[in-house]
């Protein structure tokens, strides 16, 4: 009897965790893994996204590789994106250590440095674009706007970039901050380390792995960056800001190299991945169990 | 080494608690000083205070005749053995033990041979490539110890460094601590709020309570003349037996009555009660002073006999505990394993006059001990 009434209450635990489950899984698949796939096949055709279309098996992945605005484009979100992460990270990690301290107004200064992250991408790249196409130029009284130049055009990015994303990478700093305990800061301050000496040997040790989830996460996301440049630049000024994102959608969609675009998200998705991995086990090897 | 002295020391907090009182005291070179009591007493607020952990709001710290109210922790020269270890966890034990030494650029070889010293004394040699994750409690009780010796500072502050271990562990290394006082013929100040550490380390202990010191003296002295009730209730277990008994005098003796029962108090006591006859107080007695009559009472001066109905047996081994309730009060006694007495017995047991600690009911302060 006893069995029989706990094998009741397994299967209908199960009943309830397919029905969670089973909605879920079809929606991932509908429009996560069914196009990821189709993607990857449509990546040896030479399709134009309508029409007919033929096999050209390898074609697309050996042309990806002499394309120059598919070079550029690589050469333009590595840029930004090693650029960005690094400067996100050492602002939030400044941004963190002050918030942490003992100053007025914590709470509500930590909420006010937050709300970039609830602000929609787009409507931050739009606020920025009307900054530096207008406000900039009146204040300064001058012509020049950076967005129109093509060999500066990515700074505004990447400032655009880095002042959003801080939000999120100082809230993990933050954590990762309060999670040394307080103890082991006396312990330092009376074996005489302070200042520069604190943040090198003690704090910068003890925080990283929050290091680590903040590399990766923002490396990830500036390597996809697209809302901003669709919003701020859509590519330009002369393709000189065209992010690899960008280009996938914008030739893969409405310039008529969709074949040759899945080609080049596939190589794309792969490189992401490459990369967090890679950075993961070379930080994790620092990280320290507390 | 160095002596250290507190004059008139407090600590209030910006919301006004005072967490420590006008705090008073001289520590000589190489003393073992305890500060001991409750939780909550300002033993530890002391403590940090020393260390330049806290500041100090009022009153003038010296060490070494050098007022440090505000020195920095790391210019005080002192070193401190924090409760939960505070080692650093990504550090190696060896890295954790040279890192003061580190930041204050001592030579290499220097570092080395520090290190290999103090971990020769808490016997670590064999863990010193090891991170702290990797160790047990005890060991790492060792490496924050060995991390304060390299220092070679005038002060070592301890703060509750053996209340994370478990017990056997925390006799153990009561014993190396006690050895290692010896051998580094250091000023230690230990916080602690068990008054077997307290009574078995310590030259001299600081009782506090409330943040206001109630008694510096030495262990034994402590013991047999606590200054007030508190102090009397708290060093000692099981604790002080405490009847209220009203002082009388009968045929040219003082007495003391608790319901039924009437004591007389020896002569040597009696002058300091003729004051308080009529009136209420509180009598004091250990349990070990309350004797059974089965027990060996040669050479004691044994008060009156007391009936008492045992409640409670506690055989501890060698010893046993028994309580009791008397006419009056409720009285608990050590006796020997051997002795007949079992919950439900009624018993006779005396105090021994000499013994006898009298605290006057108001004030709390003892009048006699």
């Amino acid at each position: 009897m006893a069995t029989r009434a706990q094998g009741k209450v397994g299967t209908n635990r199960m009943r309830t965790f397919y029905a969670i489950l089973i909605p879920v899984l079809i929606l991932f698949v509908a429009f996560n893994t069914y196009p990821l796939i189709t993607g990857f096949l449509y990546s040896f055709t030479d399709s134009k996204g309508y029409g007919a279309f033929n096999i050209v098996g390898l074609q697309n992945y050996a042309d990806l590789f002499t394309d120059t605005r598919v070079l550029n484009s690589y050469l333009f979100t590595f840029k930004v994106a090693v650029v960005a992460t690094i400067l996100t990270n050492v602002f939030s990690l400044m941004l963190a250590m002050a918030l942490s301290s003992k100053i007025k107004f914590k709470s509500a200064l930590r909420g006010l440095f937050f709300v970039p992250q609830i602000l929609g991408a787009l409507v931050v790249g739009y606020v920025f674009q009307f900054l530096f196409t207008w406000l900039i130029p009146a204040l300064f009284n001058t012509d020049y706007t950076i967005l129109g130049d093509p060999t500066w055009a990515w700074v505004a990015i990447v400032v655009v970039l880095v002042w959003q994303s801080c939000a999120q990478t100082t809230i993990i700093y933050i954590t990762g901050l309060s999670s040394v305990p307080e103890d082991v800061y006396e312990a330092a301050a009376l074996d005489g380390a302070k200042g520069w000496n604190k943040f090198r040997y003690i704090t910068f040790p003890l925080i990283m792995p929050s290091v680590t989830t903040n590399m990766v996460l923002v490396m990830k996301n500036m390597l996809m960056v697209f809302d901003q440049i669709i919003a701020m630049t859509n590519g330009g000024p002369s393709q000189s800001t065209e992010s690899i994102s960008f280009l996938i959608y914008n030739n893969g969609l409405s310039g008529g190299q969709f074949g040759f675009q899945c080609a080049n998200a596939v190589i794309f998705f792969i490189l992401i991945a490459a990369i967090s991995v890679i950075q993961t086990r070379f930080l994790n090897s620092r990280e320290e169990q507390l | 080494m160095a002596g250290l002295t507190l004059e008139h020391v407090g600590k209030k907090y910006p919301n006004g608690y005072e967490g420590v009182k006008d705090f008073n005291l001289e520590i000589a070179d190489k003393e073992f000083i305890i500060f001991v009591g409750p939780s909550g007493c300002g033993k530890s607020t002391t403590l940090r205070m020393i260390a330049g952990l806290e500041d100090i709001t009022s009153g003038t710290l010296k060490i070494d005749g050098r007022v440090v109210n505000d020195v920095e922790p790391s210019e005080r020269d002192i070193a401190m053995v924090f409760q939960n270890y505070a080692l650093y966890p990504h550090m190696t034990v060896y890295e954790n033990m040279a890192f003061p030494l580190r930041l204050r650029k001592v030579d290499k070889a220097e570092i080395d041979k520090a290190v290999h010293e103090a971990a020769r004394i808490l016997d670590l040699e064999k863990l010193l490539d090891r991170k702290p994750s990797a160790l047990s409690g005890g060991q790492r009780q060792r490496v924050a110890m060995g991390r304060a010796i390299v220092r070679k500072p005038k002060v070592y502050l301890m703060d509750e460094p053996l209340s994370n271990l478990d017990a056997k562990l925390r006799v153990q290394m009561r014993a190396e601590i006690s050895k290692l006082h010896d051998r580094l013929g250091a000023t230690i100040i230990y916080v602690t709020h068990d008054q077997t550490e307290a009574m078995t380390l310590g030259t001299r202990i600081v009782v506090m309570k409330e943040g206001v010191m109630q008694q510096v003296d030495t262990p034994s002295k402590l013991y047999a003349e606590p200054c007030n009730l508190f102090v009397a209730g708290f060093i000692g277990s099981p604790q002080m037996n405490f009847i209220d008994a009203t002082v009388g005098e009968a045929e040219g003796k003082i007495t003391l009555t608790f319901g039924g029962n009437t004591i007389s108090v020896p002569e040597s006591k009696a002058e300091a009660l003729k004051p308080y006859i009529g009136r209420v107080v509180i009598a004091g007695i250990r349990p070990e002073d309350v004797i059974e009559e089965h027990e060996h009472a040669e050479d004691k001066r044994l008060s009156e006999p007391i009936d008492s109905l045992v409640t409670v047996y506690e055989l501890l081994g060698a010893e046993a505990m028994i309580y009791g309730d008397v006419d009056g009060g409720a009285i608990s006694a050590h006796v020997s394993a051997t002795n007949p007495a079992r919950t439900g017995s009624r018993i006779r047991v005396a105090f021994d006059m000499d013994k006898l600690h009298v605290f006057d009911k108001e004030t709390e302060l003892a009048i006699v001990h």
